[in-house]
């Protein structure tokens, strides 16, 4: 059986004919309530957008909180958090902008290659911090969660803000891709604002802000795809 | 691979719209809340949307429905649509949710209906599929996604970049799922040719 064959029998697969009556219930209902709509504006304005609210929150993050941990850092340190916290946040960037639009290309690639670029940050810390003794573990780490989390939190805002004109084809992905972007924020800040250089501080506290905020994006979104669904 | 991101309208189906327009300029038209427009496009569109659902779920009722849904969502969103874009790759990406969001649906309610009631008698799926030729069981056989990539390539006639941006997929992962859905219908197919003949 060739190729050719098979074209054949799919194209000449007998298939239902639309009811004429169905479309013209359909023609109704779409120009029933017929009003000029505005294009969503180019993906480089919606990349400038997230990536500016990133960076102006982070900058105002390290203003307020201060630069200490930044001072703590080694070369080899700022170097591998810096670069693969960057990419990652690169890529959620454009994974999240190309989501707004149905039919985005390489949506699941960009999104499945910053998940890997996160990994690749967690290894990294792993690798050039050290464990340290440190007595008050949980207080400690929840003053830095809160520190994360308050910078997290309006950048999560504002990039819903800039999402609610986009189409939400996959809103559980969306939802987790801007949490995540958001979660990162508070992680930025947290690598500049904070001293503490023990590994497992880092990996438990730091890191848990972006798994929260990925978390909290992804159900935030499903509840309220499923409330937007179930309205319309 | 047929198609192409612009199509040119037959002037019949588009009166009192001027031949020659495409389905993209007509998006644009219908962004501006002009009616013969949504119009146009709505039959110009319908039905190959149709087809693309009751090629995959052999329902009729099912794949008007599903249609209906199609354009509301479309409705709703038609300004993430982006001038100078191919359109078709932007519709079946709402066309392929709608779908996706339906199945989850259906089996949200089935599942609750058998925790209440006695588990009625599950019709075999021959039964099921009585309807349909053995060729078509055996496309509804092939896994989700190859079926639906052989559909838009063949039934709709998408082009393999149309496929891959309304998939969100690359090129290279859409000819792999043609390639591998052929290769199981040629596998498959000599033992229709031998149990029913008249399928040619």
């Amino acid at each position: 059986m060739t190729e050719h064959e098979l074209d054949g029998l799919l194209s000449a697969r007998e298939l239902p004919t639309l009811p004429a009556d169905r479309l013209k219930q359909i023609e109704t209902a779409v120009t029933a309530d017929l009003t000029p709509v505005k294009p969503l504006a180019p993906a480089g304005v919606y990349l400038a957008g997230f990536a500016g609210i990133f960076l102006g929150i982070w900058v105002i993050g390290c203003v307020i909180a201060g630069q200490r941990g930044w001072r703590a850092l080694s070369e080899l340190q700022k170097l591998g958090v810096l670069a693969p916290l960057g990419a990652c946040v690169a890529l959620l960037v454009f994974s999240i902008v190309r989501q707004m639009t149905p039919a985005g290309k390489h949506v699941r690639s960009t999104a499945a290659f910053s998940v890997a670029s996160f990994a690749l940050l967690l290894v990294t810390m792993a690798v050039v911090f050290r464990p340290a003794y440190e007595s008050p573990f949980v207080h400690s780490g929840l003053v830095c969660f809160r520190t994360g989390m308050a910078f997290a939190i309006p950048a999560a805002m504002l990039f819903a803000l800039l999402l609610r004109r986009g189409a939400g084809l996959s809103p559980a992905l969306t939802g987790a891709t801007a949490g995540g972007l958001a979660g990162l924020v508070g992680l930025a800040v947290l690598e500049v604002h904070c001293p503490n250089l023990n590994v497992y501080h880092i990996m438990v506290w730091h890191v848990s802000v972006t798994l929260a905020c990925m978390i909290g994006g992804l159900i935030l979104s499903s509840v309220t795809f499923r409330r937007w669904r179930s309205n319309s | 691979m047929g198609g192409s991101s612009e199509r040119q309208l037959e002037g019949s189906h588009l009166d009192p719209e001027p031949s020659g327009i495409t389905i993209e300029q007509l998006m644009l038209r219908y962004q501006q809340a002009d009616a013969g427009a949504a119009t146009a496009l709505i039959e110009q569109l319908s039905p190959q949307l149709y087809r693309f659902f009751a090629a995959q779920l052999g329902n009729p009722d099912d794949a008007s429905d599903m249609l209906q849904d199609t354009w509301l969502r479309i409705h709703r969103v038609r300004h993430t649509y982006r001038a100078g874009e191919p359109l078709l790759p932007w519709v079946y990406a709402i066309a392929r949710r709608v779908r996706v969001d339906n199945y989850r649906k259906r089996r949200r309610m089935s599942m609750r209906e058998v925790a209440v009631e006695i588990l009625p008698e599950t019709p075999s799926k021959t039964e099921a599929t009585g309807e349909l030729s053995r060729f078509d069981q055996l496309i509804a056989d092939l896994p989700a996604s190859q079926r639906e990539v052989l559909i838009l390539l063949k039934v709709n006639g998408l082009s393999l970049e149309e496929v891959a941006l309304a998939t969100s997929s690359s090129v290279g992962s859409v000819k792999q799922k043609a390639h591998r859905a052929y290769e199981r219908l040629r596998s498959l197919f000599p033992s229709l040719r031998a149990g029913k003949g008249a399928v040619l």
